[in-house]
């Protein structure tokens, strides 16, 4: 919104004062202002020039030669291209040597071989509005041909443009009297309002008068009417068109232009019919009907529904109420009597139809702040005065009607109890500093009344601040606070004595998780979009699914910015691949999008998972003690505590309450390399083994470290049919990935098991996979991927109170042997790792001296009942001796004795007797 | 059979062996050259050890005589590559340490560096200033209720401030929180009935479309400070307390002085409501292009805790009072890593991240 200082001046005497300069004070204590226009510079030298004489452009068809008289100025003749031009039109005149404020610079040069000293302007030209149509047509200006044009109208100004939302809650501050008020206050001057007396008549404005529908008699609780003849319509006197412009309203008609001004005004907006066209001679405010339509003055025929208020006279709606006029009753040219509609709407319910219909006026703005209900009365009789000078003869030809619940019965103004202690404790200001005198002269100033008992103020609110702006104590700390000044309350310390908070470990865990990622494993963190990506999962199908093959259901969004984010992510993962693939795509900062190109990327981020409500303790974003949780007791002194109507919002969000979903924290990391470069296509070659190798061996090596790192045991990784008993019996918590991600490939994966230890029992972490081939198939970019998904709260679990030690360095040398054992093709090296390890483990000597087991190597035959060759290395050490030869034989029969009997329930021995035999691990018991 | 008189024949078969090996020390050039001669003479099949085996063959007169011979034969030829050996390595140190054939200006290239997100940093410092002045750091759901995102906070169904914050609803009824404020009253039912002080940053989303400078999910800092009223004992909280904590914190995450101004600003939340400025600190406060030639730069909503929201808190406003402030974390990382475009946050791009490599 603009404000003009000089419209502010003829209602404050701002002699001495700098508009400029007093912006800061302004900004401090009323709004934001977020520009400063000057009208004036650049215009200087402008002239006023009568057009006496035209003749045609030789050398042009569309240019005319213009005589200008400038009185004392002489006359001048100069090339003009305005269609409007005529002889006896008045307009603006700028002299060579001027540069106007629209960045045109008039010199004396030749158009077209005729010499123009000068030229005439448009509103354009003089940076005025942005209309071109033609010249600035000095209607309704009495100066002298020759007079400067900032002499000639008073045009010179400042404008303040302020951020309308910090108006939001100042409906008083929507018109410029509010603004003066203010600033009255602040200059510790006396506010002028303009006069307001109006001779009235005793005639009905309406024959049939004017009603308020019983159902919309909450919606509009006031509704003006009054009838005004002798008008002539046509435009306005240019120092009202211009002020229009300077402030961004269009001038149309004097007596459009005349409700405007009063909105501009006073902050009411108004509406005129013209009296020919309310039909029956009645007009009734009342909801919509269903179905029904209007044509709105934008010419747009808008359907409405029985929230929207309409204006209806007595053949249907003639506007929507508070936001837009009809096209059907406008002003037009030959109107000669008018109807005036000042009322007062309710705010929410302007608001809802506006943003329900898209339609946003000037009108609607200022309503749905919810206006004084006093100003449509002072607003309706300014209209009647701002009219009689616009448009010469105009004349009230009714009374004044005044309908509705207001009028008849207005609600008593708020009076607020408090005491100065209170309001200068919250402000950390002194009686020396903000003295009771001082203090109460603030309020008073800004229209409120102080009564003062002591040191307790009864301070009632005025109307124009009484709808939802100020109706307690700590509001009129805010008045107080902003006039006396924020910048000169002292401060005062609060700091000091604190005490430093421990971090919560979940976020030491988090930070201990991006170091050990970033700069241990090096994975690049990103932190992607809450929704997933609709294009990207479609085309990879990374939906999840559940055991039965159902699709797991994704929170969605009920209003989308686009199509391509519509819900919510279950995980991280799917989110990671897309931006995998984006980088392999684009390449980084190092290395060119070419086949090789790896890139590694974690997020630590959260999931949502709409299906998980846990039973007890849900969360229904509702406080406990409002549920009932402490008892009847305690819900009931809450709900008195907040008073009726904060109860009664209280308690409908009780009775709608559902639980909200489960959002698990989790890590996921991806690696992709590139397996095919841009310049062949992209065409993926044959996926080599060894690739596909390398970043499991990538990824898992991350997997390790985040255990080692935060004081745990190496994890396990194990598909369900390798290891039904260990994944049946590990912990799994409520934050574990999907089980049947899209990502999953069904043959190269892992759930991510910690093995049971001091930290506790064996539990799942997540999933590590390969990219499921079909996924892989469909990328953009020729690559391999491999994805890992953690539940963090798990690792939360397992790595809290874990005390790391420093390492003891042995006494004496290890003893080693590798073991080579050619094992059937399904079996997984690190379950035989686990098998020889506990075979050892259990024994009770070999246990003791039993340091360590490790996969050294693995071969892969293409044949054989035992194809598989897994090498294993096992360390004995004893602190007291050199770990004998024999030992390390028995620990040999140890293993061939657990290899040949391993009969777990889902794996058949790998290894037959003859074969442990042949090995020479010796003979079984 | 040989004779005492005749010339020990054995006498030149030594002395040969001796010169052939001595000539073959000489010109071997590397160790291992040097090892295989020493293995040759020396080893248990060696040439020289061959020639002390023969002593049990000879006549008891001659034994003495060929034992001396041999022995300073396998002598010499021991010390010959001792000598050689030692020559060599000599010759080895010297060659490398005249060696000036090294590229020293080759800079290594790490395999791939890793990189922690600029936002994620940006937190951290906060967290560790905040948690140093007392404050918890806590965390809350994204889906919330329309309660803790809107009534608790004073901000009923009919309120225009729902227009300011554009907002994802969900299927179902829930909502994707609009700003960290969501999180006050659930931590006044949880940490109420003392004292406290606390900080709750995450995810926030608008409905909103997106530019450069506007994001539909971006990041947010809310603080709270709950105290005792006067009335209850306390100390109160007071727009000047406000200030100086303001002051104090924002110094703290800027790591210099910085100076701070309220301004009228309109939260539901809050009462009075603040918008708090900091002097610009590209030009100091003499204005600049970034300051729009006003000194100061809009940086953060704030203000002293509503009653309202204290009730709904489950905190009565005569016993207790409080200031709040909402951070806008992405804001603060623009800031400070001279990001022009917040789009790039939740990009996913790596080449964004990559500078962030060696942390802050």
């Amino acid at each position: 919104m603009f404000v003009s200082w000089r419209w502010i001046s003829e209602m404050v005497d701002t002699t001495g004062v700098d508009p400029v300069a007093f912006s800061d004070r302004f900004v401090l204590a009323v709004a934001e202002i977020e520009g400063i226009v000057q009208i004036g510079p650049g215009l200087e030298g402008v002239r006023v020039g009568e057009v006496v004489g035209v003749a045609p452009h030789p050398n042009a068809d569309k240019l005319r030669l213009a005589d200008v008289d400038l009185g004392a100025h002489g006359r001048v003749r100069v090339v003009c291209g305005a269609p409007d031009l005529r002889v006896g039109m008045r307009v603006p005149f700028v002299p060579p040597g001027c540069k106007l404020p629209s960045g045109i610079e008039v010199r004396d040069g030749d158009v077209r071989g005729e010499r123009s000293p000068g030229m005439l302007a448009s509103e354009a030209d003089l940076g005025l509005s942005e209309d071109h149509d033609g010249l600035l047509e000095l209607h309704g200006c009495d100066a002298a041909n020759g007079t400067e044009l900032l002499d000639a109208l008073p045009i010179r100004d400042t404008l303040y443009e302020i951020d309308n939302k910090s108006l939001t809650h100042r409906p008083d501050l929507w018109g410029h009297i509010g603004i003066a008020r203010e600033i009255a206050a602040l200059l510790d001057r006396p506010l002028c309002t303009p006069s307001a007396e109006v001779a009235w008549t005793t005639a009905p404005p309406l024959a049939a008068g004017v009603t308020i529908a019983a159902d919309a008699a909450e919606v509009c609780p006031r509704y003006l009417a009054a009838r005004f003849s002798g008008v002539r319509v046509g435009p306005s006197p240019v120092a009202t068109r211009l002020r229009l412009r300077a402030l961004g309203v269009r001038p149309i008609s004097n007596v459009v232009d005349a409700t405007n001004l009063v909105m501009l005004e006073t902050g009411n907006p108004l509406h005129a019919f013209d009296a020919r066209f309310v039909r029956g001679e009645t007009i009734t405010v009342r909801l919509a009907t269903p179905g029904e339509t209007i044509r709105t003055l934008d010419d747009v025929v808008r359907t409405l529904e029985p929230t929207d208020l309409v204006i209806a006279d007595g053949a249907g709606p003639v506007a929507l109420a508070g936001i837009m006029g009809g096209g059907d009753s406008e002003i037009r040219e030959e109107t000669e009597s008018v109807v005036l509609e000042a009322a007062n709407f309710d705010g929410a319910r302007i608001r809802k139809t506006s943003a329900r219909l898209g339609l946003r006026s000037e009108s609607s703005a200022r309503f749905e702040k919810s206006l004084d209900p006093d100003l449509p009365a002072f607003a309706a009789a300014r209209f009647a005065r701002v009219l009689a000078e616009l448009s010469p003869g105009a004349v009230p030809a009714s009374a004044l009607l005044d309908v509705g619940s207001h009028p008849a019965a207005p609600a008593p103004l708020p009076v607020i109890t408090t005491s100065r202690g209170y309001l200068r404790q919250r402000l950390g200001l002194s009686a020396e500093l903000l003295p009771d005198a001082a203090l109460d002269r603030t309020l008073q100033r800004l229209g409120f009344t102080v009564d003062a008992q002591g040191d307790v103020l009864v301070v009632t609110v005025p109307r124009f601040r009484a709808g939802r702006d100020v109706g307690i104590a700590d509001d009129l700390v805010e008045e107080l606070g902003r006039h006396y000044g924020y910048d000169r309350i002292p401060s005062a310390t609060v700091l000091a004595e604190a005490k430093p908070a421990p971090l919560p470990a979940d976020k030491q865990l988090e930070r201990r998780l991006r170091e050990i990622c970033a700069l241990g494993a090096g994975l690049t963190e990103v932190q992607l979009y809450s929704f997933e990506h609709e294009p990207t999962r479609e085309r990879l199908g990374l939906q999840s699914h559940d055991a039965a093959g159902r699709e797991l259901p994704r929170l969605r969004l009920r209003n989308t910015l686009s199509s391509e984010h519509v819900a919510l992510r279950r995980g991280l993962a799917e989110g990671l691949l897309g931006a995998i693939e984006r980088n392999l795509g684009h390449g980084t900062a190092a290395a060119p999008p070419q086949k090789g190109l790896r890139v590694g990327l974690f997020e630590l981020g959260r999931g949502y998972l709409p299906e998980q409500q846990p039973a007890e303790g849900a969360d229904y974003g509702l406080p406990a003690v409002l549920l009932g949780d402490a008892g009847d007791d305690a819900r009931d002194g809450y709900l008195a505590r907040l008073g009726p109507a904060l109860a009664a919002d209280a308690e409908a969000a009780v009775q709608g309450r559902k639980p909200l979903p489960h959002e698990p924290r989790r890590l996921a990391i991806a690696i992709g390399e590139r397996t095919g470069g841009a310049a062949d296509g992209g065409v993926a070659e044959a996926l080599p083994a060894e690739l596909t190798a390398s970043l499991w061996q990538e990824a898992t090596a991350a997997l390790a470290a985040i255990c080692d790192g935060l004081g745990l045991p190496a994890p396990l990784l194990r598909r369900a049919d390798r290891d039904a008993v260990l994944l049946a019996t590990a912990e799994a918590g409520p934050g574990l990935p999907d089980a049947a991600p899209g990502w999953l490939h069904p043959g190269r994966h892992a759930w991510i098991v910690l093995p049971a230890g001091a930290h506790g029992p064996a539990r799942r972490l997540g999933l590590c996979s390969m990219l499921h081939p079909r996924a892989r198939a469909a990328m953009e970019v020729p690559a391999e991927v491999v994805l890992v998904e953690i539940d963090r709260d798990a690792l939360l679990a397992a790595s809290e109170g874990i005390v790391r030690r420093a390492g003891r360095p042995p006494r004496l040398p290890a003893t080693s042997f590798d073991l080579s054992i050619p094992v059937r093709a399904d079996v997984g090296a690190d379950v035989l790792r686990g098998r020889v390890h506990s075979a050892l483990a259990g024994a009770a000597t070999l246990g003791a001296m039993l340091e360590d087991v490790a996969v050294v190597t693995t071969f892969r035959a293409d044949q054989g009942a035992h194809p598989y060759t897994v090498t294993l290395r096992v360390r004995l050490r004893s602190e007291e001796r050199t770990v004998r030869d024999v030992e390390a034989q028995q620990a040999r029969a140890a293993i061939a004795h657990a290899l040949v009997d391993w009969q777990d329930g889902c794996e058949p021995a790998p290894v037959t007797p003859a074969l442990a035999e042949r090995l020479g691990l010796g003979a079984s018991a | 059979m040989s004779t005492p008189n005749d010339a020990p024949t054995w006498q030149a078969e030594i002395d040969a062996l001796q010169a052939e090996l001595a000539a073959a020390i000489a010109a071997a050039d590397d160790a291992a050259t040097l090892r295989q001669l020493e293995v040759d003479a020396l080893g248990k099949k060696g040439s020289v050890t061959a020639l002390m085996k023969r002593v049990g063959t000879l006549p008891p007169e001659e034994r003495r005589a060929y034992g001396a011979v041999a022995g300073a034969a396998r002598g010499a030829v021991q010390q010959a590559l001792t000598a050689r050996a030692e020559a060599l390595a000599t010759a080895r140190l010297q060659a490398e340490l005249d060696d000036r054939s090294f590229d020293e200006t080759l800079l290594g290239q790490p395999d791939r560096r890793g990189a922690v997100h600029p936002i994620a940093l940006v937190q951290r410092d906060i967290e560790d200033v905040f948690a140093s002045m007392g404050f918890q750091v806590l965390d809350y759901p994204e889906v919330d209720s329309e309660f803790s995102n809107f009534e608790a906070l004073n901000i009923p169904g009919w309120h225009p401030a729902r227009d300011m914050q554009d907002t994802f609803w969900l299927h179902g009824g829930h909502l994707l929180r609009t700003h960290t404020s969501a999180g006050q009253v659930r931590t006044m039912h949880k940490l109420g009935g003392e004292p406290f002080r606390a900080i709750f940053p995450g995810r926030v989303f608008r409905y909103e479309s997106t530019d450069a400078s506007h994001e539909h999910t971006f990041h947010q800092v809310e603080g709270l400070m709950i105290d005792r009223a006067p009335a209850a004992g306390g100390p109160g909280v007071s727009v000047g307390h406000l200030l100086d904590a303001m002051r104090t914190l924002l110094s703290a995450i800027f790591g210099e002085a910085v100076k701070v101004r309220l301004r009228p600003g309109y939260f539901p939340f809050v009462e009075p409501g603040f918008e708090l400025d900091i002097g610009c600190r590209n030009c100091g406060g003499s204005g600049c292009s970034v300051c729009k030639q006003s000194g100061w730069l809009e940086l953060l909503p704030c203000g002293l805790v509503h009653p309202n929201v204290l009730r709904m808190g489950g905190l009565d406003p005569a016993q207790w009072q409080g200031w709040a402030f909402g951070l806008g974390l992405s804001r603060l990382v623009m800031m400070r890593y001279g990001i022009g475009d917040i789009r790039l946050m939740l990009s996913g791009d790596a080449r964004f991240c990559e500078p962030f490599a060696a942390g802050s």
